[in-house]
């Protein structure tokens, strides 16, 4: 009973911070935090078999799943939270509201009928018990389980699965391909610029600075251009700081905000 | 330290090895064999031969499970008891095979042999079938036009169908909340990947397996949480313990009637009930539309099947508390299913509508809750397979015609378009109509007979005000399905006009086979009604 009441308002809290959470790890988190406590009221409920497929299966298997999956999304990914339907959150809070008020005043007043209790089904040991259920009564249910497991690898495998259509070009082959491109239109085979490095600015939106102190365009992402995330020039810090020290220089205006192609010629590569 | 539970005193006594008629179970068992031989074939067979072996295989184990199940059917053994019932519970009492069981796997095995027709037609799409490439390829990208271009297919959607099916014939039958439970999951999840391989208007078609897949979770957890109320209730999962329960406790009725309702929850939503059909419209129109076909007859069938093993075994007792709510379930599902098809401009959606509608009547047949007297009168078990049946070959009949209706972007489902469809191909016009008329319920077809079974037996089972909102239904439904012949026939074609693909041995032979059955059930309903009705009562 002090198990109960200790973790109850724990799970339930955890519960709807699973639904309220902004980001789906802590969601997730607080899923783990609900899984483990249940696991906990098995183990107090006399089911040990059943604790520890909780903690293994889900805490330990699903849930990895799940932060896996997480981490390939974006740690920072979050839901938009633009309602489509005008007055949709309020209709579905006074609708949620209402069942749970319902089913807590309809389970609330429930007696539960005699039990045969614990001891008689645990007679053999938990999972002596258990096994007699699954492989006698319920044998079919667990085979045709069977066909669940298939259905979602087969799912998976038709949803998520590209086959190669076309064979994959070898290191040799894609050399060759690019000198000749090279002989053909003078695009540069060698590898794009590395973007700048700086005391200040050593990152990927940085882009690095020709001979000339024009930013080279090549030297980013294109998908950081496309997001309009890179840095345009360094009027923010080199060129105040040479201000500030001689503010007539005409050179403290360096790097202005006219990227210049690079050098190479080359390409925007597609 | 090991916990004391885990270990006891002496050696525990051994289990005894559970008895499973495997014989009862061979139609099911069969279908189970085929499905994972389809995902061997996948693995081991040449990309060339494979789409051949699947169908092969499919129609093939479909033909072998429905012997099967003639030879099931012949077996069966009167059961004791006061009304007529055939069968017994097998496996350990997790799954009954009796009358309505074994009816009911005929039915689906042979709407799935239409369907397994219409998906393997590939004629419609030149040479390829209705089912995308690369389901992984993004819509419009050039991932999916080089699918196309290597002429790759998904033959895996054979298996999945099997897989499907499977569920479709144990959720019905299953004798135990948890079986149930496990069937209803099997039946579903394979259809929520069909609907999402359209290989036209894929974006449509992942949106509706994506609506059908999330509502369908939301409705399967209403159904678990439902099934531990009244596990709570009766402290076993078996039908005929909770009847017992049901009938012997006063107390502790609050956790029964929160798990009715939420059970409840569950099984309407898979049938398309109002207010839980919110689902139908986007996932018939979505999904590829031999699987709309294959759900429509299917899933209908199973889950109507479900729902009256359900109501009738586990909570026959306690019809008094539940009936009151399928009246008004039945009510809103006619009157919404019938006033919003008439507004509908798309034939798929329409055809959702109806669907809705239809659901709604043979609601009126379960509510009617009409177990029959000496005298051979009409059940309510027996109407509700009946109009099963009329209503499945209508359906699929109906579906395969959308698919031959094209233009150059695929299926053209504008109404509008059909227009003048009448003067193009007066043949497949005609039998379109033909269906519409047995959904309008126009005597000499077989949607008449049904629905005169269905009502006769909520009659007679004292639901009568529910006949006469029935009724009038059916009047305002009848009104859309004569507007579509109308178009079809007495209005000339905008533009171009609608345009018939001549498909191919397979989809022809389901629309023959679809007219053949709605005529002929019109005409001499006999024979199936006393099949029906030979069925008997549920054993349990």
């Amino acid at each position: 009973m002090v198990t109960f009441w200790t973790l109850a308002p724990i799970m339930v809290l955890a519960a709807l911070g699973v639904v309220l959470a902004r980001k789906a790890v802590h969601s997730a988190l607080l899923l783990a935090v609900v899984m483990i406590s249940l696991a906990i009221t098995y183990a107090s409920q006399g089911a040990p078999f059943l604790f520890a497929v909780q903690i293994i299966v889900y805490t330990g298997a699903i849930m990895m799943l799940f932060l896996f999956v997480l981490m390939l999304v974006g740690v920072d990914a979050s839901d938009s939270l633009v309602e489509t339907i005008k007055g949709q959150r309020m209709m579905a809070l006074v609708v949620g509201l209402t069942f749970g008020v319902l089913v807590v005043l309809v389970v609330g007043q429930g007696v539960v009928g005699v039990s045969v209790g614990l001891g008689e089904a645990n007679a053999n040991g938990n999972v002596y018990g258990l096994a007699a259920l699954m492989f006698t009564k319920y044998v079919l249910a667990i085979e045709f389980t069977a066909a669940l497991l298939i259905t979602a690898a087969v799912g998976a495998m038709v949803l998520a699965h590209r086959e190669r259509l076309v064979p994959r070009r070898s290191q040799r082959e894609e050399s060759a391909r690019r000198l000749q491109e090279y002989a053909e239109t003078g695009r540069h085979p060698g590898p794009l610029p590395t973007p700048g490095v700086y005391a200040r600015h050593n990152a990927v939106d940085t882009p690095a600075l020709l001979p000339d102190g024009s930013p080279s365009e090549l030297s980013v992402s294109r998908v950081l251009r496309a997001r309009g995330s890179v840095r345009e020039g360094f009027e923010g810090d080199v060129g105040q700081t040479l201000r500030q020290l001689d503010p007539d220089d005409p050179t403290s205006t360096i790097g202005g905000s006219t990227p210049r192609r690079g050098g190479s010629g080359r390409t925007e590569e597609s | 330290m090991i916990h004391p539970l885990l270990v006891s005193a002496s050696a525990p006594p051994p289990i005894d090895s559970p008895t499973i008629q495997y014989g009862d179970l061979s139609p099911l068992l069969v279908v189970a064999a085929v499905a994972l031989l389809g995902v061997m074939v996948e693995a081991f067979a040449p990309r060339a031969l494979r789409f051949t072996i699947q169908t092969a295989l499919a129609i093939g184990g479909i033909v072998v499970a429905l012997a099967a199940t003639v030879w099931v059917g012949l077996g069966l053994d009167r059961a004791s008891g006061d009304v007529l019932a055939r069968g017994r519970v097998v496996a350990e009492g997790a799954v009954a095979v009796d009358g309505p069981s074994v009816f009911m796997w005929g039915l689906v095995l042979l709407f799935a042999l239409v369907s397994m027709l219409l998906f393997a037609e590939r004629r419609l799409e030149g040479g390829l079938s209705a089912f995308t490439g690369q389901a992984a390829a993004p819509p419009g990208s050039a991932m999916e036009r080089e699918a196309v271009e290597h002429r790759i297919e998904h033959t895996e959607v054979f298996p999945l169908a099997m897989f499907a099916l499977v569920g479709m014939m144990l959720f019905p039958a299953a004798n135990d909340l948890l079986t149930m439970f496990v069937a209803l999951e099997v039946l579903s999840l394979p259809l929520y990947l069909l609907c999402g391989l359209a290989r036209r208007r894929r974006l449509l078609s992942q949106e509706s397996a994506m609506k059908y897949f999330l509502l369908g979770a939301f409705s399967s957890a209403f159904f678990a949480y439902g099934i531990a109320l009244v596990y709570g209730f009766a402290g076993g999962f078996g039908l005929g313990d909770i009847d017992q329960a049901v009938s012997n406790r006063i107390d502790g009725q609050n956790l029964l009637l929160a798990g009715i309702a939420l059970m409840a929850v569950g099984v309407m939503f898979k049938v398309g009930a109002v207010p839980f059909h919110a689902w139908t419209p986007d996932v018939y129109q979505g999904a590829p539309t031999a699987v709309t076909a294959f759900m429509a007859a299917g899933t209908k069938v199973a889950a109507f099947g479900a729902m009256l093993r359900l109501f009738f075994v586990a909570f026959g007792g306690a019809s008094w508390d539940w009936r009151p709510m399928f009246w008004v379930v039945a009510i809103l599902t006619m009157v919404v299913g019938a006033v919003a098809a008439v507004t509908q401009s798309d034939v798929k959606r329409m055809l959702a509508y109806s669907s809705i509608a239809h659901a709604g009547f043979i609601l009126v047949g379960v509510t009617g809750a009409f177990v029959g007297t000496r005298d051979a009168s009409v059940t309510s078990v027996s109407s509700v397979l009946f109009y099963l049946t009329v209503y499945g070959f209508s359906t699929i009949g109906a579906f395969a015609i959308v698919t031959i209706v094209r233009d150059a972007s695929g299926e053209t489902t504008q109404l509008s378009r059909w227009a003048g469809l009448g003067r193009e191909s007066p043949l497949v016009a005609g039998a379109f109509a033909l269906f519409m008329l047995a959904f309008a319920g126009i005597p000499l077809t077989s949607g008449f007979i049904g629905k005169w079974a269905v009502f006769s037996a909520a009659w007679s089972g004292g639901a009568w005000p529910l006949v006469v909102v029935a009724v009038l239904a059916s009047v305002v439904a009848a009104s859309f399905y004569v507007r579509v012949i109308v178009t079809m026939f007495f209005t000339e074609p905008t533009g171009e006009g609608p345009s018939v693909a001549v498909p191919s041995m397979a989809t022809t032979a389901v629309i023959v086979v679809a007219v053949v059955v709605t005529v002929l059930l019109g005409v001499v309903p006999g024979p199936v009604l006393d099949l029906a009705q030979s069925a008997g009562a549920f054993v349990r």
